[in-house]
C-alpha cells in the first residue's frame, strides 16, 4: 500500500496536465462557491424536472428575467428527466452536497434530506410571503412545523373515463360508490370493453388504487398513524386490500397490463387515448399524456373522484395526490429563496398555469386555469375536505416503495391482502 | 524494474478509481445507512447479510441468475461463435455484414428496451403479428408481460443485444490462427466439420474460455438491460441481483443493504473466477509463455 | 488463395450462395428491430400507438431533420466522441503495458495481482459510483470531461487486460527470443513487435472501450451539471418529460446517435482484417 500516497499525487498531477489540454470546450467552475463577499457575484444552481415543453422555456425565461434584474446573480439551470434527476440527486446527496434549488415532492424523502442537513429550513426566509400559498399545497413541505420547500404545482388523482364507452355499455352516470363501480366494471366487461387501463410495470399507478381504498375504508388519520407507529396491521387496511382483490379478480385490466409502461406507445395512457379501455386512475396530467402518446379524447374524456366505500371511515371528498415543489440546499445563497419568491409571484404563477401543465398553488390565481380538464381537477380539489400525499412520497422511501411493490403483487394475485399489510409493516419497522 | 514501470499506471488508476470506491462501498455493507452524509453511520455488523438470507426476492435472484448463466453459456456463446466463423468466410460484402451484426451491441440499452417492449407487446406487437402472418399463431405469446414467459423473452433480447460482444472477440481470436494451418488440413482432405472440430476449435480454446468467463461474470452483474426492459417484473419474475441492489440503493435509500448485495455479488463472482482460473484457464497459463526473466 | 483453385467447380458456385443466404436470414432477424426503430423515427407518436407495425403514413421526416438541425445534438456528438476516444486511448494504452507484463513475465504474486484487476468486473458499478463521486469531488474533476474519462478508463482496465493478456500470450515465444537476440529491450519488443502483431486484439478492445463509453449514461449524468458537457445518452432525456416521452423523437435521436459509434467500428474493422497478414509472421 506504499504506493497510495504517491499515486494520489501522480494522478492529481496528471489530472491537472490533462485538464490543461482537454478543456477547450468549457471551463466551468466546479460548484457554486456560496459567496463570502455577499454583494459580489452569486451563483444559484437550479435542478428542475420540467425539462420539456411547455414548462422548460417558461422556467428559462424567468431565470433570464431574474438575472437581468439582478446582475450579480447567475442562475445555472440543469433541466433533468424525472428518473435521471432522482438518480443524480441520490448520488450527489451522499457527498453532503446539494444544488441550491432542487425538485422535491415533499414527504418522506424531503424529511430524510432535512435530517441529513442537505435541505435548508426556510421557514423564516419565506415568512413574508408564505401565506400567499394555499395551505393544501404547502402541507407536504412542512415537516414538524418547519418549512423545507415551496410548491409550484398541486393536483389530485381520480378516474378519467371515456364517456362514449360508458354510454356503449349502458352506463348513464359515473359511479359514486364502490359497489356501483364494481357493477360498472362488470357492465363494461359484458359489453366487450376493457374497463381499466393500468401500467403494471411502473408500479406507482397501481398503488393509487390501494391508497384510495385505504383512505376510504380506514380514513386519512389511520394512514398517518400507521406511519408514525410503524404498523399497518389494521383490519381496515386488509379490507382495503380485499376490495382491490375483488376488483382484480374481475380481470378488468388490459391484456398484458403487468408488463405495460405508463407513457410508451402501447402504455396505459395510450390505451386510454386510443379508446381501448374505459377508465384510468391517474393524476391531473393524464389528458396531456393521452394526447402526447396517442389521441386527444376531447369532450369524450370525463373525470370523477374515487368512489366512496359503504361503511368506510373516510369521506368521498378526501383527495389524494401531490404536485411538485422546490427545496433549497443547505448552503444556498439568499438569492435562491428570493428567486423562488420571484417565480411564485402571482403574475409569474399565472404564466406557469397558462401552459396548462400546472395547477394553482398561489391564492387568487385559480381563474388562470384555462383547460376544461384542468378546471375539472381544480374544482374537485377546491372542494376537498382533506388531502393525502402519494404514499410513495409521504412515507420514508423504503416504505413507499414497499407499498408500490406489495400492491403490484396483490393486483397480480401473488400475494394476499393480509400478506401485503404484513410486508409493509416489516419494511416500516426495518427503517 | 520493467515490471514495476509497466504496471504502475494501471495500478495507480485502478487503485484510486476502482479499488478505493469498492472498498468504501464494502465498508458501508456493515451499516444500516440511508446514504446521506459522507460516511456510513449506525453500525450493525453482519445484520444486512443475515437479512439477505431471508429475503425471498434475493434468493429468487440467485436461481434466476443461474438460469441465465446456463442459457448464456449454452446458447448465446455457441451462436456468437457460429456467426463469427460464418462472417470470417471469404465473401463479398463481408465488412457490411459484420457491421450489421455488430449494430445491436452499439445500440443503447434504454432504446433496446423501448424497441423490444413495442415489438413484444401482446397487443399488436410486431412479433405476434409476424407469427400470425406465417401461420404460427400457437407461438404467439405474452412475452414480457407474464411471469411465465418473461425470462425466455428477456433471454432472447439479451442474446440479440450482447452476442456481438462475443462475436468480435471470436473474430479477433480467429485472426490469430494462421490460415496456413487450416489450409493444410483442408488439403489433407479433412471435411469442414473435421477442420472445425480438430483444428479451429482447439486453437480458439483460449478465446472461448475467456468468453465463458466474461459471460458468467457479466450475467452475475446483469442490471441495465433487465432494469430498463422489465424493471425486474412482472412481480419480480425477472429480477436479478443487480436490479434488487439498485432498488434498495437508489429507490429505498437503504444503501447499507444495497452494499451488502454488491458484496455478495462480488464474492460469488470471485469464487467463480478463482475456481475457473484454477481449473479451466490453467492450461492457458502453462506452456505458451516464455519467461523473459528466466531467460536471462 | 491457391487453395480455391483446387476446389470443385460446383462447390465454388453453390457455396457462396448458400453462405449469403444463411448470413442474410440471420441478418434479417438481427436487423429487424433496428429497422423498426428507424421506421418508428419517421412516425409521430400517434402513429406509433395506432399503427405500430405498418409503414409510416404519412412519413414524418421532421424527427430526423429536427435532431440533425439542432446544435445540441452536434455538441453532444462531439462530447461523446471526445470522451469515448480519450477513454479508449487511456484504457488500451495503460492496459497494454500491464497485459504485456502479465502475459510474458513471471514474478511472485502475478496471478494474485491479475485477479485483483479482474475483480473490477465483479463489483456493481452503481454501488461503487456513490463513493466514486466523493473521490471525483476531492480531485476537483466534477463537471469536467476527466471526471468521466478517468473512471471509465479505470473500470475498463479489467476487461481490457484480461483480453489483451490472452492475445499477447498467443504470440509464439520464438519471436520473442529472436527479438532479444537482435538486442531488443523488453520495451522495444513490446513496442515494435508485440503491438503491431496484436492489432486485431487492440482494435477489438478499442471498439469495446468506445462502445462502452458511448452508451454510458450513469457516470456522465452524475458528473456533469452543465448541459454543454452532456453526452448523447444524457442528452436523449430532452425528449422525456416527467409524465410523457416523445418516443418518436427518441427513436430518431438514437438511430442517429448510433451512426458515429458504428463509424468507429468500421474503422477498427479494417484493423481486424489487416491483422491477417502480420498474424502469419510465424511462417
Amino acid at each position: 500500500m506504499s504506493f497510495t500516497r504517491r499515486g494520489v499525487v501522480t494522478l492529481a498531477a496528471s489530472a491537472l496536465l490533462l485538464a490543461g489540454c482537454g478543456s477547450g470546450e468549457s471551463e466551468a467552475p466546479a460548484a457554486s462557491g456560496s459567496a463570502a463577499a455577499a454583494e459580489e457575484k452569486v451563483t444559484v444552481e437550479w435542478w428542475h424536472i420540467q425539462n420539456i415543453e411547455p414548462m422548460a422555456p417558461v422556467w428559462d425565461a424567468m431565470a433570464k428575467e431574474y438575472m437581468a434584474a439582478h446582475p450579480n446573480v447567475t442562475i445555472k439551470v440543469t433541466p433533468l428527466e424525472n428518473e435521471a434527476f432522482k438518480a443524480k440527486m441520490t448520488t450527489v446527496a451522499q457527498s453532503g452536497e446539494s444544488p441550491d434549488i432542487y425538485q422535491t415532492w415533499g414527504g418522506g424523502v424531503l424529511q430524510q434530506q432535512a435530517d441529513a442537513g442537505i435541505a435548508k429550513d426556510i421557514t423564516a426566509d419565506i415568512a413574508p410571503w408564505a401565506d400567499t400559498i394555499t395551505p393544501a399545497a404547502a402541507a407536504a413541505y412542512k415537516l414538524d412545523g418547519k418549512t423545507y420547500g415551496v410548491p409550484y404545482d398541486i393536483g389530485m388523482v381520480g378516474f378519467w373515463y371515456n364517456k362514449a364507452l360508458f354510454t356503449k355499455a349502458g352506463i348513464t352516470a359515473p359511479p359514486a360508490t364502490w359497489t356501483e363501480f364494481i357493477e360498472d366494471v362488470k357492465k363494461l366487461k359484458a359489453a366487450g370493453i376493457t374497463p381499466l387501463s393500468l401500467a403494471g410495470k411502473a408500479k406507482w399507478p397501481g398503488h393509487y388504487y390501494w391508497a384510495y381504498l385505504a383512505m376510504r375504508v380506514a380514513g386519512l388519520d389511520a394512514l398517518k398513524q400507521a406511519a408514525a407507529s410503524k404498523s399497518f396491521e389494521n383490519p381496515d387496511f386488509i379490507t382495503a386490500g380485499q376490495k382491490l382483490k375483488e376488483l382484480s379478480d374481475l380481470k378488468p385490466f388490459q391484456n398484458g397490463f403487468l408488463g405495460a409502461n405508463y407513457d410508451t406507445p402501447d402504455g396505459q395512457a395510450a390505451t386510454m387515448g386510443n379508446s381501448k379501455a374505459a377508465m384510468e386512475l391517474m393524476g391531473q396530467w393524464a389528458p396531456t399524456v393521452q394526447k402526447d402518446t396517442s389521441k386527444d379524447l376531447g369532450e369524450d374524456l370525463g373525470f370523477f373522484p374515487f368512489p366512496m366505500v359503504e361503511g368506510g371511515k373516510g369521506s368521498a371528498t378526501d383527495a389524494f395526490g401531490g404536485g411538485g415543489g422546490f427545496a433549497v440546499g443547505a448552503d444556498a445563497p439568499p438569492a435562491a429563496v428570493d428567486f423562488l419568491k420571484f417565480i411564485l409571484s402571482p403574475e409569474n404563477h399565472r404564466k406557469e398555469i397558462g401552459t396548462g401543465a400546472i395547477l394553482p398553488v398561489i391564492k387568487g390565481t385559480e381563474d388562470a386555469v384555462s383547460s376544461r380538464t384542468g378546471k375539472m381537477v381544480a374544482e374537485t380539489l377546491a372542494q376537498a375536505t382533506d388531502f393525502q400525499l402519494y404514499l410513495d412520497q409521504a412515507y420514508p422511501p423504503a416504505v413507499g416503495q414497499q407499498v408500490n411493490d406489495s400492491v403490484a403483487e396483490l393486483i397480480a394475485g401473488t400475494k394476499s391482502p393480509e400478506e401485503i399489510v404484513k410486508a409493509i409493516t416489516e419494511t416500516a419497522q426495518s427503517e | 524494474m520493467t515490471i514495476v514501470l509497466f504496471l504502475l499506471p494501471a495500478i495507480v488508476l485502478f487503485a484510486l478509481l476502482v479499488l478505493a470506491p469498492i472498498a468504501l462501498a464494502t465498508y458501508s455493507s456493515v451499516f444500516k445507512w440511508n446514504g446521506f452524509g459522507l460516511f456510513p453511520t449506525n453500525f450493525i455488523g453482519l445484520d444486512n447479510f443475515t437479512r439477505l438470507l431471508g429475503d425471498e426476492i434475493f434468493l429468487g435472484d440467485l436461481s434466476r441468475g443461474l438460469v441465465l448463466i446456463v442459457f448464456s453459456v449454452l446458447i448465446q456463446l455457441p451462436l456468437a461463435l457460429a456467426i463469427a466463423l460464418l462472417l470470417n468466410q471469404r465473401m463479398r460484402g463481408r465488412a457490411v455484414y459484420r457491421l450489421i451484426f455488430f449494430m445491436p451491441y452499439v445500440l443503447s440499452e434504454v432504446i433496446t428496451a423501448v424497441l423490444f417492449t413495442m415489438i413484444l407487446s401482446p397487443e399488436r406487437g410486431l412479433a405476434n403479428e409476424l407469427l400470425g402472418l406465417i401461420g404460427l399463431e400457437e407461438l404467439e405469446s405474452t412475452f414480457l408481460s407474464e411471469p411465465s414467459t418473461v425470462m425466455y423473452s428477456l433471454f432472447i433480447v439479451m442474446t440479440w443485444k450482447y452476442f456481438g460482444f462475443h462475436m468480435i472477440l471470436y473474430l479477433a481470436g480467429r485472426q490469430s490462427i494462421p490460415n496456413e494451418l487450416l489450409e493444410a488440413a483442408q488439403i489433407d482432405g479433412a471435411t469442414t466439420w473435421k477442420v472445425f472440430r480438430h483444428v479451429t476449435l482447439p486453437l480458439m480454446g483460449p478465446t472461448i474460455r475467456i468468453t465463458i468467463f466474461l459471460s458468467v461474470i457479466g450475467t452475475i452483474q446483469l442490471f441495465d438491460m433487465v432494469y430498463v426492459l422489465t424493471g425486474g417484473g412482472p412481480v419480480h419474475a425477472s429480477e436479478t441481483m443487480g436490479v434488487t441492489m439498485y432498488e434498495f440503493g437508489f429507490k429505498r435509500f437503504q444503501v447499507g443493504y444495497a452494499s451488502a448485495i454488491s458484496v455478495v455479488m462480488f464474492l460469488l463472482s470471485l469464487v467463480f473466477a478463482i475456481g475457473y482460473q484454477r481449473f479451466v484457464m490453467r492450461r492457458d497459463t502453462e506452456g505458451a509463455i516464455t519467461n523473459m526473466r528466466g531467460k536471462r | 488463395m491457391s487453395l480455391h483453385a483446387r476446389d470443385k467447380p460446383a462447390i465454388q458456385v453453390i457455396r457462396p450462395i448458400a453462405l449469403h443466404t444463411v448470413v442474410i436470414v440471420i441478418g434479417i432477424f438481427i436487423l429487424l428491430p433496428i429497422l423498426y426503430g428507424v421506421l418508428g423515427g419517421f412516425k409521430n407518436n400517434q402513429q406509433l400507438s395506432t399503427n405500430p407495425i405498418g409503414l409510416p403514413s404519412p412519413w414524418v421526416p421532421s424527427n430526423y431533420t429536427d435532431v440533425l438541425g439542432s446544435g445540441d445534438f452536434w455538441l453532444q456528438v462531439w462530447n461523446s466522441s471526445f470522451i469515448a476516444l480519450a477513454t479508449a486511448f487511456i484504457t488500451v494504452g495503460v492496459s497494454a503495458l500491464a497485459a504485456f507484463v502479465f502475459a510474458r513475465f513471471a514474478f511472485r504474486g502475478r496471478e494474485f495481482l491479475f485477479t485483483v484487476f479482474a475483480a473490477g468486473l465483479m463489483f456493481p458499478f452503481a454501488v461503487a459510483i456513490l463513493p466514486l463521486f466523493i473521490l471525483l469531488r476531492f480531485f476537483g474533476i466534477l463537471n469536467n470531461p476527466l471526471g468521466v474519462i478517468l473512471p471509465q478508463a479505470a473500470f475498463g482496465l479489467s476487461l481490457t487486460i484480461i483480453i489483451l493478456r490472452q492475445f499477447f500470450r498467443s504470440i509464439p515465444g520464438e519471436i520473442e527470443e529472436a527479438a532479444i537476440l537482435d538486442g531488443c529491450t523488453p520495451f522495444g519488443f513490446f513496442w515494435r513487435i508485440l503491438l503491431p502483431m496484436a492489432k486485431p486484439a487492440l482494435a477489438t478492445v478499442s471498439v469495446l472501450a468506445i462502445v462502452g463509453s458511448w452508451n454510458n449514461f450513469f457516470l456522465p449524468l452524475v458528473v456533469f451539471n452543465d448541459p454543454g458537457l452532456w453526452t448523447l445518452p444524457v442528452g436523449v432525456q430532452q425528449f422525456q418529460g416527467q409524465y410523457s416521452t416523445d418516443t418518436a423523437k427518441v427513436l430518431a435521436y438514437v438511430v442517429l446517435a448510433m451512426v458515429p459509434a458504428l463509424a468507429f467500428y468500421a474503422v477498427a474493422e479494417r484493423q481486424l482484417i489487416g491483422g491477417l497478414t502480420t498474424g502469419s509472421v510465424k511462417g
